[in-house]
């Protein structure tokens, strides 16, 4: 027995909803994206403490990232680079700028970026010391220390 | 001047193509879901830190006009911690005085919080800066309980304390 059927009309999906449901998606994972995560460096243990606040700087300060691991290294982007003479480059970097822009500014003056740093709970105050030495001397003043809120997992 | 339109009547419907626009949004979704991280809740305390300047024996209590020319002329309160083998906090002392001795626990900063208030509550006090001297083997988690006491403190004028300085204590009988 046997039962073969043809048809003219083939059976298409309506595909409007589905391009709806993933544009939506789409804008929400656009919305929440955020490129600057990637100076992070996650794998550090940052200590805690309850009383820290979120950084606000309504986007008119200019941040300078420093990721620190236990041993005092330094990580930009994932990549170990030589401490001082990063900063150092920074410092050049942001004098050349507000030099440009402003003509007031001259060599040697404090700079306004702030230093974020994040650096692992378990560093020796020496080796931190050093690092905000460092800073100082090229002229930074402005730090801003982070901190988780609560510890992991709770 | 006027167009005429011309209306045509035609059976043929036109469809577009929605597969080819769902393969490329089906891609751009690909990518922000691979590459998204949410961010981790991190707090910060905003210090400011004035510049390094060079420490000659520091004494809480040194008078203003004796014209050493280290931190200590200025109206800074000298707080030291001393650290424990491991790198934990061993004992405070505010001043010349003993705020604590053990860990940084919270009894301990508790106890440390009220002595700051007590120095920071008097009128025309005459510190409007800290100095932290700090054990090199403390660790940061630590120093960062203590740091925490002293950004809570506020000044006379109702500002909170902002400039805080750190420099490192040295062992008895070692040089500066």
């Amino acid at each position: 027995m046997s039962a073969s059927m043809s048809h003219d009309s083939s059976a298409e999906p309506n595909l409007t909803p589905m391009l709806d449901m993933v544009f939506q998606l789409v804008t929400f994972f656009m919305l929440v994206i955020n490129f600057k995560g990637a100076a992070l460096d996650l794998s550090l243990k940052l200590p805690v403490l309850g009383s820290a606040r979120p950084l606000d700087t309504e986007g008119h300060d200019e941040l300078f990232v420093l990721n620190v691991d236990a041993q005092g290294k330094l990580k930009v982007y994932g990549i170990e680079k030589d401490l001082k003479s990063y900063i150092a480059s920074e410092a050049r970097v942001t004098a050349a700028k507000l030099s440009t822009s402003n003509s007031k500014f001259k060599a040697g003056d404090e700079l306004p970026t702030m230093v974020v740093l994040r650096a692992d709970k378990g560093i020796p105050f020496k080796l931190l010391n050093e690092i905000i030495k460092t800073c100082q001397e090229h002229g930074f003043r402005r730090f801003s220390l982070k901190a988780m809120t609560k510890a992991e997992g709770s | 001047m006027r167009f005429r339109r011309r209306h045509r009547k035609s059976k043929e419907e036109v469809e577009l193509n929605l597969a080819a626009m769902l393969d490329m949004a089906f891609q751009l979704l690909t990518f922000f879901i691979l590459t998204f991280r949410p961010a981790p809740i991190e707090g910060q305390l905003s210090l400011n830190l004035p510049p390094p300047v060079p420490i000659t024996n520091v004494a809480a209590e040194q008078p203003a006009d004796s014209g050493d020319a280290g931190m200590a002329s200025t109206n800074s309160l000298v707080i030291a911690i001393r650290a424990d083998h491991d790198g934990n906090v061993a004992g405070v002392s505010v001043g010349p005085g003993r705020a604590f001795v053990g860990p940084a626990n919270a009894y301990n900063l508790h106890e440390l919080d009220r002595q700051l208030r007590v120095l920071f509550g008097i009128q025309h006090t005459p510190y409007d800066q800290v100095l932290i001297r700090v054990a090199p083997a403390l660790r940061y988690e630590d120093l960062m309980k203590i740091i925490d006491v002293c950004t809570r403190q506020k000044l006379p004028d109702g500002t909170r304390l902002q400039k805080i300085s750190f420099t490192e204590l040295l062992e008895p009988g070692a040089t500066n």
